[in-house]
């Protein structure tokens, strides 16, 4: 057997430590702001002097709230919007890569994946640009289709993992025992691909609810987001709902995770 | 057929009458590549064809050609006789076996049966009767419920066929249908579908690179190299009598013996071979005198004898080891560079590696090729 030395127990301890650090710097902020949200103080302060709903109360108010219910609202129904366009999207692009092995589908694949490097600002201003260009006011299905370029790719990765999975052969039995391409597509893929769906719509639409270079660009008064309008609380005034509001997507988030992963086994599909 | 109630009554019951295929000078090109060139073959109705030959001989193109996955860039598929050309898949009335069997596996064996009387839209107590029977012919019967999954290779296989077999095709075809499955398996696998091929009176093409499944399944089998036919015959036929130096290395095995022709006797051919011995042999095709031949003789067609029995028909050789395989005793011998494989019943212990003679059986009708068709 192997037997540690010094050196590998050292090894061990660093990595531990960074471990921890990374821990630390990623959930530490998270339980900063959920503490905030429970302060009793009228400003956005650490440590917080005592606990209370209040902010939550208030959050939640309709009448006092009503502009962030309402860009909830919207960061909602886009999020939703963005996830049904970019699984669709993903699912025809999936399909039709897995199933060539020609280089354009290479390259189609290199195409789709692009948004995830290319700079946020750079691809929001762009997009802004090219819709003004063409004469097209900022609108709600300009802001889901900007969304959607952003959030095709997350849906791409993880309904791609479920294509690649499927045998060919599945469909041509398919088409040789007289099912109609759609037959074949609703009864045969659609089942098998379903958990890569499911984990692709719900990555498609955390990135889209929580999206703020697009957002940024392309949302106008009427459609006015959730993220940009938190932005807007905190740089006008320090209102803690908003660290109310971020303890409420934080919790929405994680109840999601859960669930889904639960259901699809989400987190092994990330990693794979 | 699928409907009958009992297998008991499948006996009685006259033959059903199955479908003719013909493939009539089909060529498929992939790219600058042809992998089926001018390929016209003829699959009786009831009868098993194997298409037999190594990897890339291009037997799965073909098959994918009668399947309606591939179109030829020549030529036409005919089912009794009309062009199924223009048909897509499903609709020309062709099941199929996968290697992989791409049984849906989300589905239970039931529904994998019900998949393809499901998209014709047959009545529901209808596609329940046939399933049941479907399952029944393949006495799956108890693992209806059951997912691919939970199902041994033998159990999918038999699935596949039973999925294939319940839209009651005119061609049965069977893509590699044994490769997956041990060795131990194949036998009993290989008689079973035969006898549900037969029960069910099917035209079958079976694709395989396997020489013993070829010859255990066919009643005829088409010996397929680089996207030609160089042989279609009855299994014992392509054995005896091979077209040519190819199938006779490819089905079963051959010893590769060169000479030249000394001289006619007759139908005969008396024949000078290189390891120093002269034959005679009977010669299919004509032969020059002093023509350079090859000689492909069946392990069996040779004889190990004593060193010290010098005749004019037997050669030197050197016994390097002697195997015992089943009842039979395979002899490793090498004269020169020439190496050779003897087959012999095992009758006590086996003689010691040295000097021997090796002769040819006088019943022995090996093949005899001109020299320039080894390739």
């Amino acid at each position: 057997m192997h037997r540690f030395g010094a050196s590998d127990r050292a090894l061990a301890l660093l990595l531990l430590a960074l471990a921890l650090l990374a821990l630390l710097v990623l959930v530490g902020p998270v339980l900063i702001v959920l503490l905030t949200s429970f302060t009793t103080s009228q400003a956005l302060r650490f440590p917080p002097p005592g606990l209370t709903l209040r902010w939550y109360a208030e959050l939640f108010d309709p009448l006092r709230s009503a502009q962030i219910h309402k860009a909830a609202g919207n960061s909602l129904l886009v999020a939703a919007c963005t996830a049904l366009l970019s699984t669709a999207l993903a699912t025809g692009a999936a399909l039709a890569i897995a199933r060539s092995r020609a280089a354009w589908a290479r390259f189609a694949e290199g195409a789709f994946l692009a948004p995830l490097v290319l700079p946020g600002i750079a691809f929001g201003l762009a997009a802004l640009m090219f819709f003004s260009w063409l004469r097209q006011p900022p609108s709600f299905a300009l802001l889901v289709a900007g969304h959607a370029m952003i959030a095709t790719p997350f849906a791409l990765r993880t309904v791609g993992a479920s294509a690649a999975g499927l045998d060919p052969a599945l469909l041509e039995s398919s088409a040789i025992l007289g099912a109609s391409p759609w037959r074949g597509f609703r009864r045969v893929v659609l089942p098998l691909i379903l958990p890569g769906l499911a984990s692709g719509a719900f990555l498609a639409f955390i990135s889209s609810l929580d999206n703020v270079p697009v957002s940024l660009f392309l949302s106008s008064a009427e459609t006015d987001m959730l993220p940009i309008r938190l932005w807007g609380m905190m740089e006008t005034a320090l209102d803690v709902r908003v660290a109310a509001a971020s303890g409420v997507l934080v919790a929405v988030a994680f109840l999601l995770l859960l669930v889904m992963d639960r259901a699809v086994g989400l987190v092994r599909r990330m990693a794979g | 057929m699928l409907t009958q109630p009992a297998p008991a009554s499948h006996a009685a019951a006259p033959p059903p009458s199955g479908h003719r295929l013909d493939m009539d000078g089909i060529r498929v090109r992939y790219g600058q590549s042809i992998a089926v060139e001018n390929v016209t073959l003829s699959v009786e109705p009831g009868e098993i064809l194997a298409l037999l030959g190594p990897s890339g001989c291009g037997k799965t193109t073909l098959l994918r050609t009668v399947a309606g996955f591939i179109r030829p860039e020549a030529g036409q598929v005919l089912v009794d006789g009309a062009p199924v050309q223009h048909l897509p898949p499903g609709r020309r009335g062709v099941g199929i076996v996968f290697q992989s069997y791409a049984l849906f596996p989300h589905m239970t064996a039931a529904e994998n049966v019900a998949y393809g009387l499901e998209a014709r839209r047959r009545p529901r107590a209808e596609i329940q009767r046939r399933v049941e029977a479907a399952l029944a012919a393949v006495r799956m019967e108890a693992y209806a419920q059951r997912r691919p999954a939970a199902l041994s290779g033998g159990q999918q296989q038999r699935v596949a066929l039973a999925r294939a077999l319940a839209i009651e095709p005119a061609i049965l075809l069977l893509d590699e249908p044994f490769a997956a499955l041990d060795r131990a398996l194949r036998l009993d696998l290989q008689m079973e579908i035969k006898r549900i091929q037969r029960r069910f009176g099917v035209t079958t093409v079976l694709v395989t690179h396997d020489q013993d499944e070829a010859m255990s399944m066919a009643d005829r089998m088409a010996v397929m190299r680089s996207g030609r036919v160089e042989q279609v015959a009855a299994p014992a036929t392509v054995y005896d009598a091979p077209a040519s130096p190819f199938v006779a290395g490819f089905v079963g095995t051959s010893n590769r013996l060169h000479g030249r022709v000394e001289a006619r006797q007759g139908a005969e051919y008396r024949i000078r071979l290189d390891v120093g011995a002269s034959i005679l042999l009977p010669g299919a095709r004509g032969f020059a005198v002093g023509e350079r031949v090859l000689v492909c003789a069946r392990p069996e067609h040779l004889v190990l004898c004593d060193a010290a029995m010098e005749t004019p028909e037997s050669w030197p050789a050197r016994l390097r080891l002697s195997l015992p395989i089943g009842p039979a005793l395979v002899h490793d011998v090498e004269a020169g560079a020439t190496e050779m494989k003897l087959h012999a019943a095992r009758q006590g212990a086996p003689p010691p590696p040295g000097p021997v003679r090796v002769a040819l059986l006088p019943t022995a009708r090996p093949a005899l090729f001109p020299a320039g068709d080894e390739a």
